[in-house]
């Protein structure tokens, strides 16, 4: 495994949280092989916001699943801090996204028969661990649910449900929040409130948040948007906006 | 429609695996019996009828018609019948059977069983050979049935003894064994082979129980009966060989038909259960299935093809199921022959016999209860909205609603008609009724129990859940996971609580029973030993007459007790055993006795008595302490009715001997005075008087001192011994002994004793109380076990029914299991998450069953039994509940690993 120089990457001076090299993922589909990806490098620094962007086959859900240890990547290494996670076992990758890595999917988010508050503090009870009572009340005061905690899912639409899985990943301080599709479901306000939240929490709280999404005005809201496709890292913005992010997107579909 | 409805089936066939598993045990069970039954019945028959065939005619006396309600006995042929049916032209040759009774004795010189085995000869021709050995030919000679050879331990070469009719001991040696099969005058009591004359010395007998016939060259085996018919006129039955053994395999056949019956009760339970796993998948499959049938519906499927195709689907699933039922039913019935054939009496191995009604029925019964049962779910697939098509996943987000208040009202409303059912029965008293009123209310109880199901699991988790809760994260998502879909719960909860409710109850009734002979044992008749005749001996000095009559009814009585207690003696009975048992046991059924088995008060059947010299003996033993003799007689009334009067000499009623009573004071009992007991006299009470029929025809009046509850120890009346003199002066002796230890002497000791003192009777039965009550026990957990083994696959159904609901409800959340993985939780913890909620759902189906068991099996029990000890078999249930947990857990171990399996990522991103 080479270790490629690392690009530098301008106006982000922490060092990087999620470090990945040459990383591969050959699926078998009857026969004929699919590379998901081929050869991914990209690190993740420190309270950044980080979007990734592309058309969709373009592997950024699988590039995201390996980064969170939920998939084994074919080769390539991925560094989470100073742990390499590729080649954990399986019991020591569900103790590393327990205890160090957030998560918030597109839908199907919370556990349906759990409250709001019980959901949000599912991963601390499955780690037993103690809950910063401060760190609750803050966060659950930023996305505005002290008065839904009780609630089933069902009661709750789909903006709240979004931000109560924010409120989970982010209570325990992950060392990064994966977020996959976080605005996918939602209506364009919600989706707002939900973004602006992710943004201010990596601000406020030097969260590190790394987010796939293929809504240029979703990635508007990172810090930072890298492009990936064919499995490949083809571009990359700093500080987007979303005009800026359509233009590069189209242009990726058009070549 | 229907490829795609079997193109479904395809697909899902793994949903369909335990279910399929579900049908199968429950149609195996159903074929295998069938299959059992039939090959015991052509067992029986080829062994009967291969024993009847080898001779031509077979003639045996016939009891004319009845004359005036009087019951009348047949009469034996005599030799010069014989004779006369030696001279028919018809006839090539014939001999007659003896057949009385001689006690065998065993290797300790005891007597040999309840009553003596048939002595009989078996003439030339004659319908049994010997199956080892040779018949005896010499007055040395002896010949045992391979039942009373099993038993007593005798073999060919053996020197046996046998009481000749002045019970003087003559020994024989054993030269052949005769298999009589299923015969009912042998099959019971046993017997001794002897040749015919001495046969006829011992049995004091020169008249012939049956006559075996062989047709002359030329003539059928009609004509020869016809012939042999007509000389010995109505008072005969003569049949062909043929015809007597279809008769006789027909009669042996009752008795499979009874064991066929009650395993089919057993194999319907079995049905029931699988049908409520059945009705589960199919309601579970449906629900998940919205979106599919929604989209038929979408693209044109009408309602009534949307329902029948997932009947299509059911017949289908349930047909293919029952196929392999009924083959695996007849591997199990098969089995079920060959290793319960020989211990049933079935002499003879047959090949299976696979009857078309045994597959028919298989088939018929699997595929229609599988169809029933999917027919709720498929009316609910046929209100699938087009419109849920277009919906995200309707059944993950959709918890179940609340239960309706009519769902509640119904459920209490139940449970209360059972309440009040239950306590009529306890207030009306024991009853015959009793019984069937508890298990009607059961019944309605369970109904409130499926009404409430889904409340009660949803109450149960709640309050079980607090503990559990805290124990970790898997429990508490279990505890959360249980109560999802109570309604999905409760029906596989219900499916075992079936099971459980009557394996509890039973064992609740037989554990009652159990303590509740024990306590009367002890406090009534705290008594050691036992000594009585044995049952039904010739009168040695009866002419030819009586043996029929002395020969017939113990046959009887005999089958009656193989029937309800196997060879125990009917040990409820045993310290109160006497010569009137059979009009105790039609006064135990509530009937007023009303006649003798064979018609008026002195003409009784001669049950024999104790010798007084046995009595001097044991009181002359010095570690015996009370010897207490029991006489007894019938009064008769006027108006027919037959009044048992008992009399205790040596002991003292209400301190040796006593009873539960209803009124008075035993201890009151004296000259001039009576105790009577309730379920024969209802009429009285204390002060009043019972004006008693005596033996000279006058009459004695007593006075009434106590009223005894029904089914005491103390029945009919109890008068003193000096008025029972007076009275009955023919009854001299005594009927029964009992026997106390005395005070600090050694169990072996006393044994020794007892049996030192009737060491020169070999005839007196001997039965130790403490023995009577292993026996009884013995029995008792027999038939519990094998209940028990009999329901167990009905609960083995259920288990898999909760399997299976693990299983389909494991599919619809794997997402929420790959959320949780994604979360942090290790593959074991969503494992051991699934087993809680697994064995969650079979403790509470156990534990419901577990409560309508005992509640219902002391209601069943108080409600025939008088003065029931309640008791509750805790070890038994804590095994029960043992086993639901294990239950729980394999019943998990399927779905977890595959919900433990499923690849995170995968599960994210399908849908």
């Amino acid at each position: 495994m080479t270790e490629s120089p690392v690009k530098s990457v301008p106006e982000v001076a922490s060092p990087p949280v999620v470090v990945a090299r040459g990383l591969t993922k050959v699926y078998d589909t009857g026969g004929s092989q699919v590379h998901a990806l081929a050869g991914v490098d990209v690190e993740f620094h420190r309270g950044a916001f980080t979007a990734i962007m592309g058309p969709s086959g373009s592997g950024k859900s699988t590039l995201m699943h390996c980064l969170a240890g939920l998939d084994v990547p074919t080769s390539g290494t991925v560094h989470l801090g100073r742990t390499r996670i590729t080649g954990l076992r399986d019991a020591e990758l569900t103790l590393l996204r327990r205890d160090r890595i957030g998560f918030i999917f597109q839908s199907f988010n919370l556990l349906p028969m759990l409250t709001a508050e019980q959901n949000i503090l599912l991963p601390s009870q499955i780690a037993r661990r103690r809950v910063d009572k401060q760190r609750f009340d803050h966060i659950i005061d930023v996305v505005g649910l002290r008065d839904r905690l009780s609630h089933l899912p069902a009661k709750l639409s789909g903006g709240q449900q979004q931000r109560v899985a924010v409120a989970r990943a982010l209570l325990n301080a992950p060392e990064v929040v994966y977020a996959d599709e976080p605005t996918g479901n939602l209506d364009s306000r919600s989706g707002t409130e939900v973004l602006r939240f992710l943004r201010d929490s990596a601000r406020s709280l030097n969260q590190t948040i790394v987010m796939v999404t293929h809504d240029p005005v979703a990635a508007s809201y990172a810090d930072r948007v890298v492009f990936l496709r064919d499995g490949r890292l083809v571009d990359e913005v700093c500080d987007p906006t979303a005009e800026l992010v359509s233009t590069r997107l189209l242009k990726l579909e058009e070549a | 429609m229907l490829r795609t409805t079997l193109a479904g089936l395809r697909l899902h066939k793994s949903r369909y695996v335990t279910t399929v598993l579900a049908i199968l045990l429950g149609v195996m069970f159903v074929s295998g019996t069938m299959v059992f039954a039939d090959t015991l019945n052509a067992g029986y028959e080829k062994s009967v009828m291969g024993s009847a065939t080898s001779v031509d005619a077979i003639a045996v006396p016939e009891a004319p018609d009845p004359q005036d309600g009087e019951p009348t006995e047949p009469v034996p042929f005599t030799e010069e019948q014989l004779e006369r049916i030696r001279e028919l032209p018809e006839v090539d040759a014939a001999d007659g059977t003896v057949r009385g009774q001689a006690v065998l004795l065993d290797a300790e010189g005891r007597a040999f069983g309840f009553m003596p085995p048939a002595a009989l000869s078996l003439g030339e021709p004659n319908r049994f050979s010997a199956e080892e050995g040779s018949l005896p030919s010499t007055g040395e000679e002896i010949a045992l049935a391979t039942s009373t050879a099993d038993q007593t331990g005798f073999a060919v070469g053996d020197t046996v003894t046998v009481l000749d009719r002045e019970e003087n001991e003559r020994e024989f040696t054993v030269t052949g064994l005769v298999e009589f099969g299923v015969d009912p005058s042998y099959a019971f009591g046993g017997a001794v082979v002897f040749d015919p004359d001495t046969a006829e010395e011992m049995t004091g007998l020169s008249v012939y129980s049956e006559i075996d016939v062989l047709a002359a060259e030329g003539s059928t085996d009609e004509e020869a009966a016809k012939a042999v018919a007509s000389v010995l006129g109505s008072q005969a039955k003569v049949r062909t060989g043929e015809e007597f053994g279809l008769d006789m395999a027909e009669s042996a056949g009752g008795d499979t038909e009874m064991m066929r019956t009650a395993l089919m009760l057993f194999a319907l339970i079995a049905m029931f259960v699988a049908g409520i796993v059945i009705y589960n998948t199919f309601a579970i499959l449906i629900a998940q299935r919205q979106r599919e049938l929604a989209l038929l519906r979408c693209v044109g499927a009408k309602r009534g093809q949307v329902f029948r195709s997932v009947l299509v689907e059911s017949s289908v699933v349930g047909l293919v199921a029952s196929v392999l039922g009924v083959l695996a039913g007849v591997g199990v019935g098969t089995a079920g022959a060959a290793f319960g054939g020989p211990l049933l009496g079935m002499g003879e191995s047959v090949s299976v016999v696979v009857t078309p009604p045994a597959v028919v029925t298989g088939l018929v019964v699997g595929t229609v209860v599988t169809v029933f049962s999917a027919l709720v779910p498929a009316t609910r697939a046929t209100r699938v909205a087009p419109l849920a098509a277009l919906r995200t996943s309707a059944t993950a987000s959709g918890l179940e609603k609340g239960t309706g208040w009519i769902r509640v009202v119904l459920g209490v409303l139940s449970f209360a008609v059972s309440a009040v059912m239950v306590g009529l029965t306890r207030m009306s008293g024991p009853s015959q009724t009793g019984p069937i009123v508890v298990t009607a209310a059961a019944l309605i109880a369970f109904v409130g129990v499926v009404v409430l199901g889904p409340l009660l699991v949803r109450g149960i988790v709640r309050v079980v859940g607090v503990p559990l809760r805290k124990v970790g994260v898997p429990s508490m998502l279990a505890v959360d996971n249980s109560t999802r879909s109570p309604r999905r719960a409760a029906t596989a909860m219900i499916a075992l609580t079936v099971g459980a409710t009557l394996i509890t109850g039973y064992s609740v009734v037989s554990a009652s029973l159990e303590s509740t002979l024990t306590k009367q044992l002890d406090e009534q008749f705290p008594m050691d030993y036992q000594i009585s005749p044995q049952f039904a001996m010739d009168d040695p000095a009866a002419g030819g007459q009586d043996p029929a009559d002395a020969e017939e009814l113990p046959a009887e009585d005999a089958e009656g007790s193989e029937v309800s207690g196997e060879d125990t003696e009917e040990p409820a009975n045993a310290p109160g055993e006497d010569g009137s048992q059979t009009s105790e046991e039609a006064a135990a059924e509530g009937t007023p006795v009303e006649e003798a088995p064979t018609g008026g008060g002195d003409d009784s059947p001669e049950f024999g008595t104790v010798p007084p010299e046995v009595r001097e003996a044991l009181e002359a033993q010095e570690s015996l302490g009370k010897v207490i003799g029991a006489r007894s007689t019938a009064a008769e009334f006027d108006d027919q009715r037959m009044l048992p009067v008992f009399t205790y000499t040596g002991g003292e009623i209400g301190v040796d001997i006593t009873s539960d009573t209803a009124e008075g004071d035993l201890s009151d009992l004296g000259p001039g005075r009576v105790v009577v007991s309730k379920d024969y006299v209802d009429d009285l009470s204390v002060g009043d008087t019972l004006t008693l029929p005596i033996e000279d025809g006058g009459e004695l009046s007593l006075e009434v001192v106590a009223v005894v509850e029904p089914m005491q120890f103390l029945m009919g009346a109890t008068i003193d011994p000096e008025d029972f003199a007076t009275a009955f002066p023919g009854h001299t002796e005594d009927d029964y002994l009992f026997v106390r230890a005395s005070e600090g002497s050694e169990a072996a000791e006393v044994r020794e004793a007892v049996y030192a003192a009737v060491d020169d009777h070999p005839t007196m039965q001997i039965s130790s109380v403490s023995e009577v009550k292993n026996q009884f026990s013995q029995v008792m957990n027999v038939a519990f076990y094998t209940i028990a083994a009999m329901l167990g696959l009905a609960i083995i159904i259920a288990v898999f029914g909760i399997s299976n609901t693990m299983a389909l409800s494991v599919l619809e959340r794997t997402r929420e299991s790959a959320l949780l993985r994604a979360l942090g939780l290790g593959k074991g913890q969503l494992r051991r998450m699934l087993s809680v909620e697994a064995v969650l759902l079979c403790l509470i189906g156990a534990g419901i069953g577990i409560v309508l068991g005992v509640v219902f099996g002391w209601a069943a029990g108080a409600s025939v039994l008088p003065g029931m000890v309640f008791s509750v078999p805790f070890g038994q249930i804590a095994v029960f509940v043992a086993l639901s947990v294990v239950a729980g857990l394999l019943a998990a171990v399927l779905p977890a690993r595959r919900a433990a399996s499923t690849s995170i990522t995968g599960a994210l991103a399908g849908e």
